[in-house]
């Protein structure tokens, strides 16, 4: 059923569906989301205010996660079937990752000033999430700096997968490691630590986000897959067979 | 068996013969090394405190000097191509290349280290462990460098790329070597521990990397 998808331009009809719906559904869940969770919500009795950050932060750090196990799944399907459009997926999903993947260290920077007295602790997962923002980057290098298409691709792709090896690291590394970052709140056992006033924003802030970025990567992809379209007719014409 | 020898012995005679042998990192390591304490100041309890981690980093850097010869000359003069025709896979020769880096480049690390060390204040049994720690550290520093090598191969300024590539998966081994030279170091008893933690990534490089190499290298060659 998925190597129906394999095929560039049904994917292509299929993604310009669907990015409306992601895209409005992110309108919508942001437009719900943000006010409850920067204006409505109940400031924290520890944190104050400053708590708001997390409804940006937490999302962020979950989809660049997420974005990665992408990156790498894709990459594996492209390793294995040569699917073009798992690569075209890989390439998409890059650097939305990686801007996700800013967003995290850059806001906890900015909660980590007033909460922990430091803009930066190199405490385990504030140091693998930088390393996963650095592998973010040398996978767009690798990418970047291969000009035949297909060897970037492979190689990307086999980059992309050992870079995997990260993800277990960065979620476990707040129980593997005595960290200042505090433990996980929301996905646990036991059932979420985080009160449910700061709980729903958080679910409806993260479901904006993912909207936000299947929409995102959907529109990458179609523009990606257009561009090369546009470059294979265009050489065709050049080498002198009707375009 | 045979083949996987002359290779081995092959990548020692041009390592010495045309790269120096050892001298290039070595050089590296010891320049980096003797710069730290004009950079941070001679405080000694600075200097030993900061020891581990800095002497855990001038290794790593060290290990990535050579990582764009690895590959990079066998695929601009054909050898690698021949190599794929050979009835040797590629796996094997990858996991060899890096066993002749190792011993025939990195090995100064672990005893430059540990003169560093003492030279930095600490005591000897510290710096001992430390360099024990490189000694088992070098296998994966070096199969993380030549397995960015594989991927950044005949491509133009690789070694920026490669320290790009090979930086952040090496990051566990700089965690761990200097956790070996600070637990010695403060007697936290967790020396072992990260001992066996940095062979351990070593072994699982040893595990996984040679086949992201191969598969790398195949990708060129085709």
């Amino acid at each position: 059923m998925w190597s129906a998808f394999a095929n560039p331009e049904r994917f292509e009809r299929l993604a310009a569906r669907l990015v409306p719906w992601f895209g409005w559904g992110a309108v919508i869940l942001f437009a719900i989301g943000l006010p409850w969770a920067l204006i409505i919500s109940p400031p924290d009795y520890q944190q104050g205010d400053t708590v708001r950050i997390m409804y940006v932060h937490v999302p962020s750090a979950w989809l660049s996660m997420a974005a990665y196990a992408g990156l790498g799944g894709a990459s594996f399907v492209y390793f294995i079937w040569r699917h073009n459009v798992a690569d075209l997926a890989a390439q998409a999903l890059a650097p939305i990752g990686a801007v996700f993947a800013f967003l995290t260290l850059a806001t906890g920077s900015l909660w980590g000033r007033p909460m922990w007295g430091t803009w930066w602790e190199w405490d385990a997962r504030l140091t693998s999430m930088l390393v996963l923002f650095l592998l973010y980057l040398g996978y767009m290098a690798l990418r970047a700096a291969i000009e035949d298409e297909r060897l970037a691709a492979r190689a990307g792709a086999i980059l992309a997968m050992a870079g995997l090896i990260n993800l277990p690291i960065i979620k476990f590394s707040v129980d593997w490691w005595n960290t200042l970052h505090q433990p996980a709140s929301v996905i646990r056992l036991d059932g979420p630590t985080i009160h449910a006033s700061q709980l729903w924003p958080l679910l409806v802030m993260a479901l904006a986000f993912t909207a936000l970025m299947t929409a995102l990567v959907f529109m990458n992809v179609r523009n990606m897959s257009l561009a090369r379209r546009a470059e294979a007719r265009a050489r065709r014409k050049i080498e002198g067979g009707e375009g | 068996m045979k083949a996987l020898r002359a290779v081995f012995v092959r990548e020692w005679r041009l390592a010495s013969a045309g790269g120096g042998g050892p001298a290039g990192p070595a050089a590296f390591m010891l320049a980096a090394l003797a710069l730290v304490p004009l950079a941070i100041g001679p405080d000694p309890d600075i200097l030993r405190a900061a020891a581990p981690g800095v002497i855990a980093f001038a290794a790593l850097l060290a290990s990535l000097q050579g990582a764009e010869r690895m590959f990079g000359d066998d695929l601009s003069d054909g050898t690698l191509e021949l190599y794929a025709l050979s009835p040797v896979s590629l796996t094997a020769l990858s996991a060899i290349k890096a066993a002749a880096y190792v011993s025939a480049v990195l090995w100064p690390a672990p005893v430059i280290g540990f003169v560093a060390a003492m030279a930095y204040g600490m005591d000897g049994p510290s710096a001992g462990a430390l360099s024990l720690g490189l000694v088992l550290a070098l296998p994966g520093l070096a199969l993380v460098s030549g397995f960015a090598g594989a991927l950044a191969a005949g491509v133009k300024r690789a070694g920026l790329l490669i320290a790009l590539i090979a930086a952040p998966l090496q990051v566990p081994l700089l965690v761990f070597v200097a956790g070996v030279g600070r637990a010695a170091l403060e007697g936290t008893g967790l020396a072992g521990a990260n001992l066996m933690l940095a062979g351990a990534f070593s072994l699982a490089a040893l595990a996984l990397a040679p086949f992201g190499m191969a598969a790398a290298l195949k990708g060129r060659l085709e």
